[in-house]
Parts: structure tokens; sequence; C-alpha cells
């Protein structure tokens, strides 16, 4: 089995709610985020568009995080997940710095890294990750991608524009995108400048790192 | 602005919360420059030995005490960069042999275990000819402990900048400056002006040298690849970084290239001990700024 991810960037409206979903499902802190949505505004007035990225974990086949882990608190589970076991890992960050997606932070009240796991324990249990149940256009697609009659293997048969993040990396994320642009997946794709977020000065609560 | 921002497509983030960015900052430039300083005596005090040994007499014992202290620096400030400092341990009891770090830590403190029984050696004993004959398999073993953290920036293949190849050049450069500046600081008129000499030029050579490939990477490197050349953008121009790493190019290379020539010219042991200290100071500005500005590049 090797479960993977797919969003339909053509459903996605950016309503947050898996965001929202995983928060409380996992009981992230406040200031970390094991999946975000990333709003980019295209075009210009008055031919705009806003696009919308849900950004997880890409439990990637070949992931820098598992490998430069020096304690193996980052493993692979049977079914492709990338977990992390946070009794083991010893905060060194060096996932943080090996991931080439931002997808790792250290928890501020546990002190160790953390990440999405695709709802590793609710697949136990043979029920979906909460974010997949939250959306409500049916954007994330989740699914064993091993299995060809899977809702995500068909999704990916049926689909000429799938795409991952950072292909050039090597790291053959099992995360993939349909509809995606190079404004949605490229991250120097798009500019950021100050005054243009919809919400400016986020005051940042004090987090691991910054030594 | 690089040629996928288009002004047709005007792509703006108008929302984004990425994860805070400088997660390796000064605790781990500390780590870096004393383990280069640690590593560095060694090389230098191997190549003592072989060149001039009736010069060793007085600076086995000290110069394996600054080692020792300079690499326990180290470890220290890597012990304070985990947030989990306390399960430490874990790397010892269960290993992940693919990681840089745990192959470092164990060759590290392998390292300094070695340091102290020589140092137990001389202090106790006095036994010069064992200490010898440590010191070769030590010197050995300070290549891969100087190299090991250019892994681990490989391993961050989210830092596009750090490439193993340039970054191992570095770390060898970096202990092949800092460990002749400290000899020669060390030395003091225990040395010869011979051994003061060879050290210099040793000084200035890896000075030259870590200025090139510093220079390649400033001219060349954004030819290569876009995220190097927006990580290059914050030491360019009016970046945030760039006076930093200007600051650290001249105090550690430029200026000790032109002192220690200096030095030899005028045959003067006090321009030489100023080269040696500003390539000191100037290796830990150079180290930082190299260390925090791919972290400052956005990830999604």
């Amino acid at each position: 089995m090797q479960l993977g991810f797919l969003v339909d960037l053509h459903l996605c409206m950016g309503c947050k709610g898996c965001e929202i979903a995983c928060k409380v499902e996992n009981e992230v802190p406040l200031s970390t985020w094991r999946l975000r949505v990333k709003y980019v505004d295209v075009g210009t007035y008055p031919e705009t568009k806003r696009t919308f990225t849900p950004l997880r974990c890409n439990h990637c086949e070949n992931a820098p995080c598992e490998r430069i882990c020096p304690v193996s608190a980052l493993h692979y589970i049977d079914n492709g997940i990338v977990n992390i076991d946070k009794e083991r890992c010893i905060g060194c960050a060096g996932c943080v710095m090996a991931c080439p997606y931002g997808a790792i932070y250290i928890d501020p009240e546990t002190q160790t890294a953390d990440k999405c796991t695709y709802c590793a324990h609710r697949i136990a249990s043979s029920m979906m990750p909460a974010c997949v149940v939250a959306c409500p256009v049916e954007a994330n697609i989740f699914g064993d991608l091993e299995d060809p009659t899977s809702n995500i293997s068909r999704y990916i048969q049926g689909h000429t524009d799938v795409q991952v993040r950072k292909p050039e990396k090597g790291t053959n994320p099992h995360h993939y995108y349909v509809g995606a642009s190079q404004a949605h997946l490229n991250p120097l794709a798009s500019r950021r400048e100050e005054g243009y977020n919809l919400f400016n000065n986020i005051t940042k609560l004090p987090l691991g790192g910054h030594h | 602005m690089l040629h996928e921002t288009l002004a047709a497509t005007n792509a703006v983030v108008t929302l984004d919360v990425p994860l805070p960015d400088i997660f390796w900052g000064w605790y781990v430039t500390m780590n870096m420059w004393a383990k280069s300083i640690g590593t560095g005596l060694v090389f230098m005090l191997f190549l003592l030995l072989k060149k001039n040994s009736s010069e060793m007499d007085s600076l086995r014992t000290p110069t394996l005490i600054v080692s020792f202290v300079m690499m326990n620096v180290f470890l220290l400030f890597t012990w304070l960069d985990l947030h989990q400092m306390w399960r430490m341990w874990h790397i010892f009891f269960y290993p992940h042999m693919t990681s840089a770090i745990t192959i470092g830590a164990w060759m590290a403190t392998l390292f300094v275990g070695l340091e102290a029984l020589m140092i137990a050696v001389m202090i106790l004993k006095k036994d010069t000819a064992t200490f010898d004959k440590l010191l070769f398999w030590v010197t050995l073993l300070a290549i891969p402990v100087t190299l090991y953290t250019a892994g681990i920036m490989a391993e961050a293949t989210a830092r596009e900048l750090w490439q193993m190849p340039t970054e191992s050049v570095q770390m060898l450069l970096a202990a092949t400056l800092s460990g002749s500046a400290a000899i020669i600081l060390l030395g003091g008129s225990k040395l010869s002006a011979d051994s003061k000499k060879f050290f210099g030029a040793i000084l200035g050579l890896s000075a030259l040298m870590a200025f090139i490939v510093y220079m390649s990477e400033y001219i060349f490197g954004a030819m290569k690849a876009e995220e190097v050349a927006a990580i290059l953008n914050y030491v360019k121009g009016d970046g945030e970084y760039a006076t930093m790493f200007w600051i650290g190019q001249w105090v550690a290379y430029i200026l000790p290239m032109i002192l220690v020539a200096l030095s030899r010219v005028s045959n003067s042991d006090s321009i030489l001990s100023l080269a040696a200290i500003l390539a000191i100071a100037g290796l830990w500005v150079v180290k930082h700024v190299w260390l925090v500005i791919p972290q400052l590049l956005p990830l999604s």
C-alpha cells in the first residue's frame, strides 16, 4: 500500500476548512500549521483571479527529512506515510532544514518536530484524514496509489495535468496537484510584498529556533 | 525579479504564513567556527611535527588543550541548539546511519575522547612518543570531523546554496585558516621565524582559496539555479546581508592576505598576529552569513 494525496485546484475555493479541521484534529498549536492554504493573486485589475493552494507534507518516497533525522524519529510506515515519533525526536531541526516544502515545524509546546502525518492515527482506524472529511467540494482526494481502482489512481489516470511540487529535488512526492500553475507551486513565481497580504503585521508567537 | 515572475501573470502572494525562517542561527555558527579552530589546530600541530619536531616540545600540551576546549565549545553549542537537549543520548542509542548528524556526533565524540587521552598522556606520563603516534590517527580523524558539517548542509536539501563539493572545501579551508591563525597566536615566541612564515603562508593561501570559492559562488552560482540566484540576492546590492557578507570577506580573507604579505616583507610578528586575529574573527561572520541567507528564502 502506498497512500497519497491529490488536490484538484479547479475545485478548491480557499475556504480553509481543511486547515481548521487539521488544527482541531491534531491540536496544532497557535502560530504553527500542518496544513495551510496559500493565496496568490494573479493578473492585473480588472483581469485578476485568486488562486488557492493547500500545502502539507508531501510524504516523499525519497524523503530528505527521513534521511537527515539522526534518531529515526521521522520514519516510514508500511502504508508509505512518513510518520514522526515525537518521543524520540531530539529537536535538532535537521528535518526543518531538509524539507524543500517547508512542511515541518518545531512544536512550541513539545519542542519537537511535527508535521502532517496524513492523519495516520485516523487511517489506522479506517477513517479518512480530517482535511478530506472537512472539504466541502471534495477537492482533497486520498487513497492507495498502488491500487489502480482507487479514487486517487483513477483521478491521476483521467487527468493529464497532474503535477508535484519541486520535482527537480528528486524527492518523489506522494502528493499531487491537478490544475496547478507556476504561481501555485513555485515559490519563486510570485512576489511577496509588504502590505499586499490580506492580514498584515501578523504577530508570531516565539517558536523553536531563532537562536 | 526572476524569470518566472512574469508581468503578464503579476502573481502576488496575498495570504501565506510560512513557518519561521531562521532555525539554525548563531548557535550553529558558533558550532562551525569552534570546530574549525579545534580541528585546524590538530592539522597544524601535525604539520609542525613533520616540519620541525624540535619546536613541538613546548606546544604539544597547550595546543591540544586549546583544541580540546574549542571542540567542547563546539559540542556545547551543538547540544544547546537541540530543542530537546536532554534527549541527546538518543543519537547513540537510536542512531540513524544515513544522517550526517549521527555520523558526525559519533566521530566528534571519538575525536574529543582521543584528544583527552593525548592530554592525559602528556600531563600524567610526559610520553611524547605515544602522543605523536596518537597525533597521526587524530589528524586522520580530524578530516571527516571537519567535513561532516558539509554533509549535514548537503543533506539540508531545502537549502540549494549549500552543495557538498564547495562546502567541504570551505570547511577544510576554514580549518586550515583558523588553525594556522590560532597556532601563530598560541606559538608566539616558541615558534621559530621559519615556522611562523610557514604558518603565515598557510593562513594567506587558505584565505585566498576560500575567498576565490566564495567569489565563484557569488558570481557564477546564480547562473546555475534560480534558488541560488534568489538566495545570493540577500548578499548583493542592497540585500539584507550584503554589508555583513562583505565585512566577513574583508576581515576573514582580504585583510589577512594583505597583512600576511606585509608581515613577510617587513618580518613583522605583530602584523602576522593581527592577520591571525582578523582571520579568526572574520571567519565567524563569513560562516554566519552563509548559514543564514538560505533560510530567508520562502519554501512555499
